[in-house]
C-alpha cells in the first residue's frame, strides 16, 4: 500500500468512527486526538479496525506512534507493504 | 475451539451495547436472554393494545450532537450509531417539591440557579461554587468510598436544599440507602442537571430495536427465551454456560450482566451473595388518562420529584410501599412530541422487596391493588385529583422487577458494593451492568462498552 492509499484508508476509518469529523484543516504533523477532539475509546477503534481490517496486532506501548497522521503512515507503510 | 468468542448473559441496554461493540470488531457473538423481548430493567411490556414502559422515566445525559465529548454522543460513536439516527425530545422542565418548597429545573443549568437564588439566596453563592468543584471533580478516579452528604454539609452547609438537590440524583441511580458514594453524587449530578432529561422518539421498543438491529448488523446473534442455568467453569476459566433446557453453549469469555448475586449463583462462586443484593427497590404505578383531563393537574411537568416529610429518608421502606416520597412522571411531557389521546402518568416509590416476597400468592393481586391505590392517592396530593378520570391502570413491584430481569431482590441499582474492573476470580468471565457501578440507561450501556473495551478487544 502507498503511503497515500494508507492515510485515505486512515481518514476513511476515522469518518467512520466521528461523522463530524473535519478534515479541511488537519495538519499532518500534529496530534490527532487534538484536531479531532477525540478520546482515548475513539483512539482504541482506530486501532481495532486496524485489526480487523489487516490482522495488525498493535502492541499498547506502540500507541504512540499513532499519534498523528504523518506518524500513523510512517508506522503502518512497512507493516502494509504487501497489502 | 469453543462455538463463540463471547457470550453475554443478558439482553439489558449493557448486554447489548457489549455485543454491539464485540461483533463490530468481527468476533463471534452470542448473546442469551431469558425473556421474549430485549431490555432488562429498561424494556416494555403489552397490555390491553397499550406499550407499558419498564423502567425509562427520561434519559438523562442530554447533548447536543456537537459536543463530542459528552457521554451520550461518546456513547453513540462507540456503537458506531448516528446522531441523526436518534430523534430527541428534550424535557419541558421539572420540579422537585419538598414540604412547601419547590425547585423548577430544564436542561438549562441557569432556571435551577435562578430557582435556588429565589428560594435560598442564602445558599447561591455556595452552590455557585459546588458546581464549580463538582466540575473539576474526576468521578472516575480509583479512590475510597467518600460521603456525598458530609461533602455537601461542607460545601453546602443547607440541610433542606442538600435534601432537595439529593431527590432526584438518589431516585435515578444511587443503590445505596441514606447516603452515596462522592463520584456517583457527581456523575449524577452532572447527568441530572448539568446536562439533562431527554427521551428518544418514539418508545422504549423503538429505541431498543435500533440496537438490536445494530447488533444484528455487525452479525451478532441473539436468542430470546433462553434462561441461562449455570455458568460452566473448569479450574480459574469459564468454559461456557448450560441453558435450562439443557443445551450447552461453550465461549472463549463470557460476560454477565445479570447482576453479581445471580451471576454467584450461576457460576457456583463461593462468597456471600446478600453483601451485593441492593436494598433499594421500587413499585411503579402506570395510569392512562385521558389528555383532556390533564389540563387540571397544573402547569405542565415532564417529572415531579416529591417529597412530604421533613428529611429525606433514602432508605427501603418498612412497610410494602412509602408514598411520602417519590417521582411522578409525564412521559408526554417532552418538547415536541404529539399529543395522543390518553397520557401517561407514572408514580415510583421506594418498595420492601421481602415483604412483597413474602406475600401469598392470593395476597399478592389485593395488596398490589391497595398500594397503588396509596401511589395514586399520594401524588394527587401533589398534582391533584386525576383517578376518577384512569381509563387504565398496571402496576409493577419489586418482585416482578427480579422474576423479569434477575435482578436480586428487585434491586434496581444493585448493591452500595460495585465491581468497577469487572473481574470476577475467573479469567475469562467479567460483570457488566448495575453492579459493575454505571447506573441509568446512558450508564447501563456505557458499563457494557468499557468492560468489552478492556477486556475483551484488547
Amino acid at each position: 500500500m502507498s503511503r497515500d492509499e494508507i492515510k485515505d484508508v486512515l481518514l476513511e476509518i476515522i469518518a467512520d468512527i466521528d461523522e463530524e469529523a473535519d478534515f479541511a484543516s488537519l495538519d499532518a504533523g500534529a496530534p490527532l486526538r487534538d484536531q479531532l477532539d477525540l478520546d482515548s475509546m475513539d483512539f482504541l477503534d482506530i486501532v481495532m479496525e486496524l485489526r480487523k481490517r489487516y490482522k495488525l496486532q498493535i502492541p499498547e506501548d506502540e500507541y504512540p506512534q499513532l499519534a498523528t497522521l504523518a506518524s500513523c503512515i510512517d508506522y503502518l507503510e512497512p507493516k502494509l507493504q504487501n497489502v | 475451539m469453543a462455538a463463540y468468542q463471547l457470550l453475554i448473559i443478558g439482553g439489558g441496554l449493557s448486554g447489548i451495547a457489549a455485543g454491539i461493540r464485540a461483533a463490530r470488531f468481527g468476533l463471534k457473538t452470542l448473546i442469551l436472554e431469558q425473556h421474549n423481548l430485549p431490555g432488562g430493567l429498561n424494556s416494555y411490556y403489552l397490555r390491553q393494545g397499550r406499550l407499558l414502559e419498564t423502567g425509562l422515566h427520561a434519559m438523562t445525559n442530554f447533548a447536543p450532537p456537537g459536543a463530542k465529548q459528552a457521554p451520550l454522543n461518546r456513547l453513540f460513536r462507540q456503537l458506531r450509531l448516528s446522531r441523526k439516527h436518534l430523534e430527541v425530545h428534550e424535557q419541558i422542565g421539572s420540579e422537585i417539591r419538598f414540604g412547601g418548597r419547590s425547585l423548577y429545573f430544564t436542561n438549562d443549568i441557569a432556571v435551577l440557579e435562578e430557582a435556588i437564588a429565589r428560594e435560598f439566596p442564602e445558599a447561591i453563592d455556595r452552590f455557585r461554587l459546588l458546581r464549580q468543584t463538582i466540575a473539576a471533580y474526576d468521578p472516575f478516579a480509583a479512590v475510597p468510598w467518600r460521603s456525598t452528604r458530609g461533602f455537601l454539609a461542607e460545601h453546602l452547609r443547607h440541610p433542606l436544599l442538600i435534601d432537595m438537590l439529593l431527590l432526584p440524583l438518589m431516585i435515578y441511580g444511587n443503590a445505596e440507602e441514606h447516603d452515596m458514594d462522592l463520584g456517583q453524587f457527581v456523575i449524577m449530578f452532572r447527568a441530572v442537571f448539568e446536562e439533562g432529561f431527554f427521551r428518544p422518539g418514539g418508545t422504549m421498543r423503538d429505541f431498543l430495536d435500533l440496537l438490536v438491529r445494530q447488533f444484528r448488523e455487525f452479525g451478532g446473534e441473539l436468542r430470546y427465551r433462553s434462561p441461562v442455568a449455570a455458568v460452566e467453569t473448569d479450574g480459574d476459566r469459564v468454559v461456557g454456560v448450560r441453558l435450562e433446557n439443557g443445551e450447552q453453549l461453550t465461549a472463549e469469555t463470557v460476560l454477565s450482566t445479570a447482576g453479581m448475586p445471580e451471576t454467584m449463583r450461576l457460576a457456583a462462586w463461593e462468597g456471600d451473595r446478600v453483601q451485593y443484593a441492593g436494598r433499594m427497590s421500587f413499585m411503579e404505578t402506570i395510569s392512562f388518562v385521558p389528555r383532556a383531563s390533564m389540563a387540571s393537574l397544573g402547569p405542565a411537568r415532564t417529572i415531579i420529584f416529591y417529597h412530604r416529610g421533613p428529611r429525606l429518608a433514602y432508605r427501603r421502606p418498612d412497610d410494602f410501599l412509602d408514598p411520602s416520597w417519590g417521582v411522578i412522571c409525564f412521559p408526554d411531557n417532552f418538547s415536541g412530541l404529539v399529543p395522543e389521546e390518553s397520557t401517561q402518568i407514572r408514580v415510583t416509590n421506594a418498595a420492601s422487596y421481602p415483604l412483597w416476597k413474602n406475600l401469598a400468592a392470593a395476597a399478592y393481586g389485593p395488596a398490589k391493588e391497595r398500594w397503588s391505590r396509596a401511589a395514586i392517592a399520594a401524588s394527587e396530593e401533589i398534582i391533584g385529583n386525576y383517578h376518577s378520570s384512569i381509563v387504565y391502570q398496571d402496576s409493577f413491584t419489586p418482585v416482578t422487577i427480579e422474576r423479569f430481569t434477575r435482578k436480586a431482590q428487585g434491586a434496581v441499582y444493585g448493591s452500595g458494593i460495585k465491581v468497577r474492573d469487572g473481574v470476577t476470580p475467573w479469567g475469562n468471565l467479567f460483570i457488566a451492568g448495575t453492579d459493575q457501578g454505571y447506573l441509568g440507561i446512558v450508564g447501563a450501556m456505557l458499563s457494557g462498552i468499557t468492560i468489552v473495551n478492556q477486556h475483551v478487544l484488547r
